[in-house]
């Protein structure tokens, strides 16, 4: 416990250290080479952060991107999964879905905009439905190929206890895909933040991704830093949340790793 | 790790029909007969494992397989526990068919890191079959907890498999396939990935549990001294392609048996003399 606490510690440290000297090089650079419209400096985006965070607005914009990024993950999650299930459970399927599968997968999301203001308009649907691309390709891939490389071993342990195909599926292929799907979670999630920019290109008139494309309009550069600084910190603090969620269990399976 | 034991309180209860049960009727004996077994069969890497292989193992014996590595032993098991179906030949329990893995026969396996289920408890790892049998989750617990006792593991009932060593993770393994009563015990080289005094701790207690449980036990191992002290009697496979039980050997000493005596010697040179013969053939042809 107090070794896991001193690790946290130094990663810490080690990561405020990091961001200080990226910070330390990012003012140089603005104030000694580059033209302040272009790069602002730290403290002007400090300056208009703090102006965003004091009338509300930055909390607002963060609210509404939370919250597509998290219907739009949370239903790629689910799709994701009972259809990377039924691929690895029916062979025919999986067989016939995997082309299907690689075709899609090279198609971003970004290039679905046009394509889903036609068919959701420039609602949130449309919105939604942009961050699901995104998630939902990777959850199918991972979750298919967790289902599909359980342990012979462990299916053969099963069996001879007396496990059913059905009780097999329920009771030890899905649990053995569990570090897959975890795993396809995290990245997804990654997806999902870069997809919510390309979501709010869409008639947008609220999120993060709307306050970067309106600032850019308005040549208002400090605003847009505010903006992506905004995405990476929301990003990271999401992904080390659910790093240390998952940390627990993905230790049960990755037995070698851990005691290496 | 202790070699210590609670003193056994388990009584079994009579053995009700389960789930892919062979025998309906009480057997004598478990035979493989004429057995071959081809992989791949009509492909450029066909492979014929087993040929003609014969096997009679009596209800409640300790028999131990015992051949160079590649020679077909674990097929043989995999037969047996109803994995794989022969491509020619017959094998029963009595007079049944065996046709599909059952209860009746449960495997120990050597890769205990895949063999246990990572997300559940050693408890819940060991009630795994009796949940699969529709008995209450509370109860199958106890009764886990009870047959942890029994192999020494009653203080790690709450860990999870990575929480322990390679010897806990057999003893649970073994705790398992005791739970769903098994008549034949089917152990593919079971302790060959442990130290040696886990190793030597967890042979002794294997032998009370087999005299303890009446099972009759399939031991499978390429270790000559282990055959010899456990095993009543010992098959040396010929090497593979084509392998089957070239010859056999009664053991008859007493337990607990020890590698010092002279009998135990003497039968060693013998049995080891038989594995060689495959072994060396195996180095001439390479």
């Amino acid at each position: 416990m107090s070794i896991d606490l001193r690790n946290v510690a130094n990663q810490l440290a080690i990561a405020v250290v990091s961001i200080t000297l990226a910070v330390l090089a990012w003012a140089a650079f603005a104030s000694y080479f580059a033209v302040p419209d272009l790069v602002p400096s730290p403290t002007a985006t400090a300056a208009a952060a703090m102006t965003m965070i004091e009338n509300g607005s930055l909390f607002w914009h963060v609210v509404v991107s939370l919250e597509r990024v998290l219907v739009g993950y949370g239903a790629g999650c689910i799709v994701g999964v009972i259809i990377g299930a039924l691929m690895g459970r029916i062979h025919l399927f999986g067989l016939f879905a995997s082309p299907l599968l690689q075709l899609l997968r090279p198609i971003s999301p970004v290039a679905l905009v046009p394509l889903s203001i036609i068919w959701f308009g420039i609602g949130d649907m449309s919105r939604y439905f942009i961050i699901f691309y995104g998630v939902v390709i990777i959850m199918i891939m991972n979750t298919a190929a967790g289902v599909s490389s359980t342990p012979n071993i462990r299916l053969n342990a099963a069996r001879c206890l007396g496990a059913k195909q059905q009780q097999l599926f329920r009771r030890v292929i899905i649990p053995s895909a569990v570090p897959y799907i975890l795993t396809g979670m995290r990245v997804a999630l990654g997806f999902a933040f870069m997809g919510i920019v390309a979501a709010e290109m869409i008639a947008a008139q609220s999120g993060i991704g709307y306050l970067i494309m309106q600032s850019r309009t308005l040549l208002r550069t400090d605003i847009m830093f505010v903006g992506l600084v905004t995405l990476g910190v929301l990003g990271a603090i999401i992904d080390s949340c659910f790093k240390i969620a998952i940390d627990r269990t993905m230790k049960r399976f990755m037995e070698y790793q851990v005691n290496a | 790790m202790k070699g210590s034991f609670d003193t056994p309180t388990l009584t079994l209860p009579g053995r009700s029909p389960r789930p892919g049960a062979a025998p309906q009727t009480a057997w004598q004996e478990l035979s493989l007969d004429r057995v071959s077994v081809t992989f791949n069969a009509g492909q450029p890497n066909e492979y014929r494992a087993l040929d003609g292989a014969d096997l009679r193992v009596a209800r409640g014996e300790f028999y131990c397989l015992l051949g160079p590595s590649g020679c077909g032993k674990s097929t043989v098991l995999n037969l047996v526990a109803g994995f794989i179906q022969p491509s020619r030949g017959r094998i029963q329990i009595g007079d049944q068919a065996i046709k599909e893995p059952g209860t009746d026969r449960v495997v120990v396996f050597q890769d205990v890191t895949n063999a246990l289920f990572p997300w559940l408890r050693t408890d819940e790892n060991v009630a795994f079959g009796l949940t699969l049998q529709g008995v209450q989750k509370a109860e199958a617990l106890s009764r886990a907890r009870d047959i942890l006792g029994v192999v020494g593991l009653k203080e790690h009932a709450q860990k999870f498999p990575y929480e322990l060593s390679g010897g806990m993770k057999q003893r649970c393994q073994i705790a398992r396939a005791l739970l769903v009563e098994p008549e034949v015990l089917l152990m593919d080289e079971p302790f060959a990935a442990l130290d040696a005094i886990s190793k030597r701790i967890l042979q002794q207690e294997l032998l009370r549990l087999w005299q303890q449980y009446h099972m009759t036990v399939i031991y499978i191992t390429h270790d000559v001294s282990e055959s010899i002290l456990l095993a009543q009697r010992i098959g040396v496979m010929r090497r593979g392609p084509g392998s089957a039980v070239k010859q056999e050997f009664a053991v008859d000493l007493p337990y607990p048996r020890r590698p010092s005596d002279g009998a135990f010697s003497a039968l060693y040179a013998r049995v080891e003399m038989s594995l060689q013969e495959e072994v060396g053939v195996s180095l001439h042809e390479h």
